[in-house]
């Protein structure tokens, strides 16, 4: 989410490669997260109404969220700090003669988050350097390291009405100054549905700048680490040393985008479905026409009329024996509340198109000319969710497909004319994660990831020593990565946690640039993280 | 024999003299807020249930009223008024974990009653709701009081004798002092945390 605008930039096609690869398979920065203290403050009650471990939603939570940042019923009556009237409710019988009423918090709704982090990464970090003449500076990777994360501020709630905001900015990355960018920021018009007779909350329309609805929130992940396959861009063979593919697609689905989003249902039971048609943001190349000046507010990222479409649709059977349990937001029972026993199925697809550009001539094979690709992508997964009480299991297969067009040269003329058909560049992976709640204050996990990219395999092994990536610190052994990551959380108060995960990472090894020849055996980075963060 | 017999009579002379019943009122200082101020348990002398029973809401996230004084033996009606589920449950009672109890979680307009046979103070909880506290504060007898915000407080048709008197207030330290009621008599506290 927050390289975002670098992707967008035009910096060498190498470099991109080496940088996206490496910050999102190997560097696995902790991701940002979001609890919004601003409700506990709004309502008077502890994070845990809505979390399981912030930002984890449990069922209440995700109520809360379907319903637009507020109470499922009776929002108004657990207001701690009375709304300001923006107009009388009377006013909205001389509609459209006035301004419809409305009302803002009575308390501000700004939340602050901080984080900050401790790693720890394995013996083998220094084999990269192997492939370096003596002498030469190589990366340097520090054994221990204390690394400040982000500082971010966020407000979200809604204006009495069906009408929610969110926007959240990370102020401060890495200990960098205002280094970060705007992450979602929108306004969703809820229950749409009731102007037109269709079932209540069954239409939901959401406009800005927002995370697709992923099975699993990338960008408000409660893991130090993010998934894999979230992260997966899909950048094709460039290894000058076997057939080439023109594929050079950064999108990844943890990306927030820029659009329109259609939904309806419920995260709690029975259906829910998105649609979003967003702009599409995939060749890296950023385009604001020089006539526009940014410094008015607009400017054009998107480079291409032709917009991507989202789906996601799930459903969820909530399976508690007692129907009045089984039919309430939250489920509870002799012993207190809990998340409803369920179990939810669902799927996606995200089709966009891929944009090359590169120079060319005319038909006539003389004539300069820019010779743009839009190659079809799509990206297409299914997943489960099941919850037993504080046991939760969850797991998504994803795969992704992007065509690809070959520059043909016709003999004689001086450069490509078109494009042909080429092998698809593809990869596929998923995750299973086990959360279990052993007390309202320490959830354990268990997380396995895998990313299956043959382009990513051969892309590393055998580069151009030439014109070597900025690191070296990427070489999978096989074009399967899995990652198996256990981890343990705490809640020292409702909004303090401190984590800790162990990554055994992918697979690795180093060849030889030279001659393309392995010179160590399969080996792990393995890293140790441990996090604190608090939000305020 | 007869000596304890004597004895009996003449403290049961005084204590059920109702008709001349006698009044504590004072001060609760050293705290902000509301306080209680009860009298202690009375030797050899017990005192009927009340049949009355009493409710302790759930309303707006919160245990309402916030504080609830009641007789030994009184029976609680725990009341959800809210949209959202509800439990119930104390840890102690004056700290005898023994005493402790979960009434379960209940969904709007449902109750739960509890007859509270054990003096104390009961710390109620929510485990839906963690930052949701509240205290009922059982007597073992018929003689307490609420105090208002300013720590006033009195208590009335008290039978003139020697008495214990205790003070409550949430987060201090209680306090019990003798004493001596001959009619109208001034009993002040003075808590800390």
């Amino acid at each position: 989410m927050h390289c975002r605008r670098l992707l967008k930039s035009t910096i060498a096609f190498g470099t991109i490669l080496a940088v996206l690869v490496f910050a999102t398979i190997i560097a696995v920065p902790p991701y940002s997260s979001y609890a919004i203290p601003a409700f506990s403050r709004l309502y008077g009650t502890s994070c845990t109404t809505c979390h399981l471990d912030f930002p984890k939603l449990n069922d209440f939570g995700k109520a809360f969220k379907d319903a637009g940042f507020k109470f499922p019923k009776d929002d108004e009556s657990f207001l701690k700090a009375p709304p300001i009237m923006l107009g009388a409710p009377a006013q909205a019988e001389l509609w459209p003669h006035t301004v419809y009423p409305g009302v803002i918090p009575g308390l501000l709704p700004v939340g602050l988050r901080y984080n900050t982090y401790f790693q720890k990464v394995s013996a083998n970090r220094d084999n990269f350097n192997l492939v370096l003449a003596p002498g030469t500076i190589g990366t340097f990777i520090p054994k221990t390291d204390f690394q400040p994360g982000y500082f971010s501020i966020f407000s979200a709630g809604n204006f009495g009405s069906d009408i929610a905001f969110w926007v959240d900015d990370d102020i401060s990355v890495a200990g960098a100054n205002v280094n970060g960018s705007l992450g979602d920021g929108y306004l969703r018009f809820h229950n749409l549905s009731r102007l037109i007779k269709l079932p209540k909350d069954s239409l939901t329309l959401r406009v800005g700048q927002f995370e697709v609805e992923l099975p699993v929130s990338q960008a408000r992940t409660w893991n130090l680490s993010g998934w894999d396959i979230f992260s997966q861009a899909n950048i094709g063979v460039q290894n000058g040393l076997t057939p080439v593919q023109n594929v050079n697609n950064t999108f990844a689905l943890e990306d927030v985008v820029e659009g329109v989003e259609f939904s309806g249902g419920h995260l709690t039971r029975g259906y829910h479905y998105s649609v979003a048609i967003v702009d599409q943001n995939t060749s890296g190349t950023m385009v604001s026409p020089p006539n526009i000046d940014p410094q008015n507010g607009v400017a054009f990222y998107s480079d291409a009329n032709f917009k991507d479409i989202y789906a996601r649709f799930v459903y969820r059977f909530n399976l508690e024996k007692d129907p009045v349990s089984r039919a309430d937001v939250q489920a509870a029972g002799p012993t207190g509340p809990h998340d409803h026993t369920y179990i939810s199925f669902g799927t996606l697809y995200y089709y966009g198109r891929s944009v090359q550009r590169q120079t060319g001539v005319l038909s006539d094979g003389v004539t300069p000319s820019v010779l743009t690709a839009r190659e079809p992508f799509y990206r297409v997964g299914g997943d489960i969710n099941f919850n037993y009480r504080t046991l939760n299991l969850f797991g998504m297969y994803l795969v992704g497909h992007d065509e690809n067009l070959l520059p043909f040269t016709p003999t004689g003329a001086g450069g490509p004319t078109g494009f042909v058909a080429g092998p698809a560049a593809t990869f596929s992976g998923g995750f299973i994660e086990a959360d279990y709640l052993a007390l309202p204050w320490i959830m354990a996990i268990m997380r396995w990831d895998q990313v299956k990219s043959t382009a990513d395999r051969v892309n590393f092994i055998e580069y151009n020593p030439a014109s070597p990536p900025p690191s070296s610190f990427f070489s999978p052994y096989s074009a399967t990565r899995n990652r198996f990551t256990p981890g343990i959380q705490f809640l020292i108060h409702a909004n303090i946690k401190t984590s800790f995960e162990y990554q055994f990472r992918p697979q690795q090894i180093v060849y030889n640039p030279a001659t393309g020849v392995p010179i160590t055996k399969a080996f792990r980075t393995n890293t140790a993280v441990l996090g604190l963060e608090f939000a305020y | 024999m007869k000596s304890n017999t004597l004895i009996a009579i003449t403290a049961m002379a005084a204590l059920t003299g109702m008709a001349h019943g006698g009044t504590i009122h004072g001060k609760v200082s050293g705290v902000s807020g509301e306080s209680v101020v009860y009298v202690e348990a009375v030797a050899s002398k017990t005192f009927p249930a009340p049949s009355q029973q009493v409710t302790m809401d759930q309303k707006g996230l919160m245990f309402v009223p916030h504080i609830l004084a009641v007789q030994q033996g009184t029976t609680v009606q725990f009341l959800n008024s809210d949209s959202v589920a509800h439990n119930v449950f104390w840890i102690s009672i004056s700290g005898n974990k023994k005493l402790g109890h979960n009434l379960g979680t209940w969904p709007k307009g449902q109750k739960q009653a509890f007859k509270f046979d054990n003096p104390g103070v009961v710390p109620l909880l929510c485990n839906v709701h963690p930052e949701m506290a509240g205290y009922i504060i059982v007597s073992p007898t018929p003689y307490f009081a609420e105090t208002d915000r300013s720590g006033e407080y009195k208590i009335e048709n008290v039978p003139d004798g020697a008495y214990t008197v205790t003070a409550w207030h949430e987060g201090a330290k209680n306090k019990s002092n003798p004493v001596n009621v001959a009619g109208d008599t001034t009993a002040d506290f003075t808590l800390s945390k």
